[in-house]
């Protein structure tokens, strides 16, 4: 038995247990050990993520149509894989104490909830292990209805987000059948390799209409422009915990699946080489602007909303965008930027959707005009979310800024100036968005019927606590995640980034030792100024001054509506909804053409029938 | 290099970012008392002035967050001027660059945002929105000019910059080579030394109305400081990037002060922009020079 047959039995097994226990008390607690022994098992093929190791093969294969069916992983399912149990295992730890109890109370099946997270965890890692197109479309459609399971779970409103998902899936998995059926047409197999080898004798309107295919398919998992509609709301409405680990990991599962197929398999240089008529422009580049648009616009969305976990959720569309972009850009300080950043963003991504969820849980309300100073109640939570922030803002010291430092430079040395401006443009607004997010939470003013708020139970700070020193320390050496994303550098064929554990070994390159060092030493002597001072005498929160008139405990007032007027006065008018109305569009046409072909299908209408067959058979037989 | 000699180095940059940093403020007082009739203040007034903040009776603290916040505001600063070469000091610039650079200046701004939020008052957060609307105004022309210089001089090294344009002479200075993205750099520095006619989100003509609404004694001392710290450090990124930067401070002074002195003078005489316009105005002009410095650079 090899180490992944061990991985993918274990993850099986904490299927089975989570759906015959999830509804015990320790039933939560048992699941998460299962995952920390998922993470052992992966851990025991660590040589894929350093490369001493290129593959680890599983030993069950099955054959279908003279085609052998394989499952293997290396260093870039082994990669994508940390992450996905990573997520898997602070999720559940965080489900496992007060919050499932408090989600059993109100009537969640527990069994359910760990059950769908243990699936998806399971189907992700069958994704992750496919070993050729074939296992990658079960893998995918496992993916796929794994993850409707758990957008379902809460029912009502959550319902109509995931059939949403699930519909867009389902277009999504039909373009990608549609790109793996042109494959076996050219290559006459599933195989990577034969693909591989294929693709530089491709011609060009084949290949076009490949990687149109296989983009729209994985594009609608990753939801990049402009596919970009179903996730936030689908992500906000999944219970707690689960919203953290999909906003973690699974839409990710689009980007490995470009990352074998079109990246590996049929290479970024044949992209270079299909110019789209009549511009300047070929392929990559139009990948590069889908991916600077899936920034932009996803994260000026975000910046309208007045719901944490939908704010946060539309964040994660925008992220992606860094990703997409960085490994499109595929040279070797792109492409390690992009690949950190999945490391990166899910880090903080899961803990902000946990602080996010421990507010919910302390004060029923995620509503951002709801909420309001609740730093002095929830210290440990603040500061989780203050170090999220600054991650997913991509400021120093935290490891976002390093992520998205390597795309920037990449694309400095690429020579793309405007490419650049779109992921600066983005960057600034995430920084003002996340600022509205942790002050309408946390700073400001106490709402009253917040004063007796406590802070959130262990059971919930622990894995927060814990992936806030994931944030830092990956941020102060990014050396460590670095070393994984060379091993898979140099197994899709990119050139590989020569790094050091501070960072990038290049003229102009980083070095983030030195930078967070002086930092906190810069933080030290601030400190040190600052007591040097005469002392400070603490008030009441409540204590200040508005211009002439005393703001009293008895008018509140919590600046937290509508926060950036100005800004909003300029770009409010260029908000249309045109992506919605665009939706709306297609599902009315298709609504109409499944009418139309009811209509002639199934009622009698035979004078029709009987016509079109006639000029029909006229036709044929004249010409 | 030696590693005590760094050290050393690292301890002086700030020291001496603050000391020219308050040379500028009295530079700038003075320049604005001139041209509205004033004498002016004193020599040592801005060092008066700090010492004042910091031993005053009445400190008002909001909060932990509060102190710390301004803690991270001065202390923001006091790191990122170890990644700004100077003449004779590199420090960490071949450790960050030019990105890393623009991305540290915002950890002094955040700090102040989260001191200023943890006030509790009102009047405060409208101003950090106000700020927060006014960084993304000037950020965006900069990051074009920041881009620029990498492309021209093939680096983001600053020290690399420097010794560039020190060995080509004039004619390979930024201001020759790019004149148009100098132009943009010089119309963005106002706005970002936070001063006319961009200051509406600093409010300091009525305290009562922006960020500085909940800061007294010690805090608005490190506001100062932290003032100062700015001044210095537009200065000099402007002259790094566009006036050759200096082997010599005797060369080297001159170009920061008149840098920081230009904006200042033209500044006074113009009325205050709403913060929609000073969008309106950051994404028109510098932009279009911007971007049109950028096609002129890379052809």
């Amino acid at each position: 038995m090899t180490a992944l047959d061990t991985l993918l039995l274990i993850s099986a097994i904490t299927v089975g247990v989570a759906l015959l226990a999830g509804n015990w008390r320790v039933g939560g607690w048992l699941v998460t050990i299962l995952y920390a022994l998922q993470g052992a098992a992966l851990l025991m093929m660590s040589g894929l993520g350093y490369s001493t190791l290129t593959v680890v093969q599983s030993s069950f294969s099955i054959e279908v149509l003279s085609e052998q069916l394989l499952w293997r992983f290396d260093a870039l399912s082994w990669f994508f894989a940390l992450i996905t149990i990573g997520a898997g295992l602070f999720s559940s730890w965080f489900a496992s104490g007060e919050w499932g109890e408090r989600y059993r109370d109100n009537g969640g099946s527990l069994r359910l909830f760990h059950g769908a997270l243990a699936l998806n965890v399971f189907t992700m890692l069958v994704l992750l292990a496919s070993g050729d197109l074939l296992t990658l479309f079960i893998g995918w459609e496992l993916v796929s209805w794994a993850s409707f399971l758990i957008m379902a779970l809460a029912g009502g409103k959550a319902f109509g987000y995931a059939m949403r998902y699930i519909s867009y899936a389902f277009a999504g998995a039909m373009a990608l059948l549609g790109g793996l059926l042109l494959i076996y047409a050219e290559v006459g197999s599933f195989d990577f390799q034969s693909l591989k080898e294929a693709a530089p004798q491709m011609q060009a309107s084949t290949l076009w209409l490949l990687v149109v295919l296989l983009t729209s398919g994985f594009g609608v998992k990753m939801a990049i422009l402009p596919f970009h509609l179903w996730q936030a709301k689908a992500y906000a409405q999944t219970p707690g915990p689960g919203a953290a680990f999909l906003g973690a990991i699974s839409s990710r599962m689009g980007l490995f699946a470009f990352i074998v197929v079109v990246v590996q398999l049929i290479g970024i240089s044949r992209l270079v080489e299909m110019e789209i008529p009549f511009t300047f422009l070929d392929a990559q580049d139009l990948l590069a602007w889908i991916a600077v648009f899936t920034i932009i616009i996803p994260t000026y969305i975000a910046l309208r909303q007045h719901d944490a976990r939908r704010l946060l959720a539309w964040h994660g569309v925008g992220q992606t965008g860094y990703m997409l972009l960085g490994i499109v850009i595929a040279n070797d300080l792109g492409s390690a930027g992009g690949l950190m950043h999945v490391f990166n963003y899910a880090s903080y991504q899961a803990m902000l959707f946990m602080v996010v969820v421990a507010v919910i849980h302390r004060t029923g309300t995620s509503d951002l005009n709801k909420l309001g100073g609740l730093f002095t109640r929830m210290p440990l939570s603040y500061l989780a979310m203050l170090i999220g922030i600054i991650g997913l803002a991509g400021l120093p010291p935290m490891n976002g800024f390093v992520s998205k430092w390597l795309i920037y430079r990449s694309l400095i040395v690429d020579g793309s100036p405007l490419l650049f401006l779109g992921a600066v443009i983005g960057t600034l607004g995430t920084i003002l968005s996340v600022y509205k997010l942790i002050h309408n939470i946390f700073l400001g003013q106490l709402r009253v019927e917040h004063v007796a708020v406590r802070e959130a139970p262990l059971s919930m700070v622990i894995p927060m606590m814990a992936l806030a020193v994931i944030v830092f320390v990956t941020g102060y050496f990014p050396g460590l995640v670095l070393d994984w994303t060379s091993a898979v550098q140099a197994s899709i064929g990119i050139p590989v980034l020569a790094h050091h554990l501070g960072g990038v070994s290049m003229k102009g390159g980083l070095d983030m030792i030195w930078i967070v060092s002086v930092l906190l030493i810069g933080f030290g002597f601030g400190t040190l100024v600052f007591f040097l001072g005469g002392r400070s005498r603490r008030v009441h929160q409540l204590d200040n001054y508005a211009g002439g008139h005393f703001l009293t405990a008895e008018t509140r007032y919590h600046y937290s509506d509508n926060f950036y007027p100005g800004l909003m006065h300029l770009i409010g008018p260029w908000y249309r909804n045109s992506f919605e109305w665009l939706e709306r569009g297609v599902i009315s046409a298709v609504d109409t053409l499944s009418t139309a072909m009811q209509g002639l299908y199934r009622n009698a209408h035979p004078s029709y029938l009987l016509l079109a067959a006639v000029v029909f058979a006229l036709s044929w037989v004249i010409v | 290099m030696h590693f005590l000699e760094l050290l050393v180095e690292l301890l002086l940059m700030p020291i001496l970012a603050f000391v020219i940093g308050l040379a500028m403020v009295l530079m700038m007082r003075r320049i604005g008392a001139r041209i509205q009739r004033r004498v002016g203040p004193p020599v040592l007034q801005p060092i008066y002035d700090i010492i004042k903040l910091y031993s005053k009776d009445t400190q008002i603290s909001h909060g932990l967050m509060h102190e710390i916040g301004i803690i991270m505001a001065v202390g923001g600063y006091i790191a990122a001027e170890t990644l700004l070469p100077v003449p004779g000091l590199d420090g960490l610039a071949d450790k960050g660059g030019a990105v890393t650079l623009a991305y540290m200046l915002m950890i002094p701004a955040l700090g102040m945002a989260l001191g200023v939020g943890q006030c509790a008052n009102p009047n405060g957060s409208i101003g950090i929105s106000r700020a927060l609307t006014a960084m993304l105004a000037y950020d965006i022309p900069f990051i074009l000019v920041i881009f620029g210089a990498s492309y021209v001089y093939g680096t983001t090294n600053l020290a690399e910059m420097i010794s560039i344009q020190q060995q080509q002479g004039v004619s390979s200075w930024g201001i020759v080579q790019m004149p148009l993205l100098a132009l943009t750099a010089l119309l963005i520095l106002p706005a970002i030394m936070g001063k006319h006619p961009f200051e509406i989100y600093v409010a300091p003509a009525e305290i009562a109305t922006g960020p500085m609404v909940e800061m007294s004694g010690k805090f608005m001392g490190g506001l100062f400081v932290m003032q100062c710290f700015q001044l210095y450090t537009a200065g000099v990124i402007f002259t790094t990037l566009f006036l050759g930067g200096g082997v010599y401070w005797i060369t080297f002074l001159p170009k920061i002060f008149l840098v920081v002195a230009i904006p200042m003078s033209v500044a006074y005489l113009f009325p205050r922009y709403r913060t929609e316009d000073v969008l309106r105005l950051m994404w028109k002009w510098p932009m279009l020079l911007g971007l049109i410095g950028l096609a002129v650079v890379m052809k």
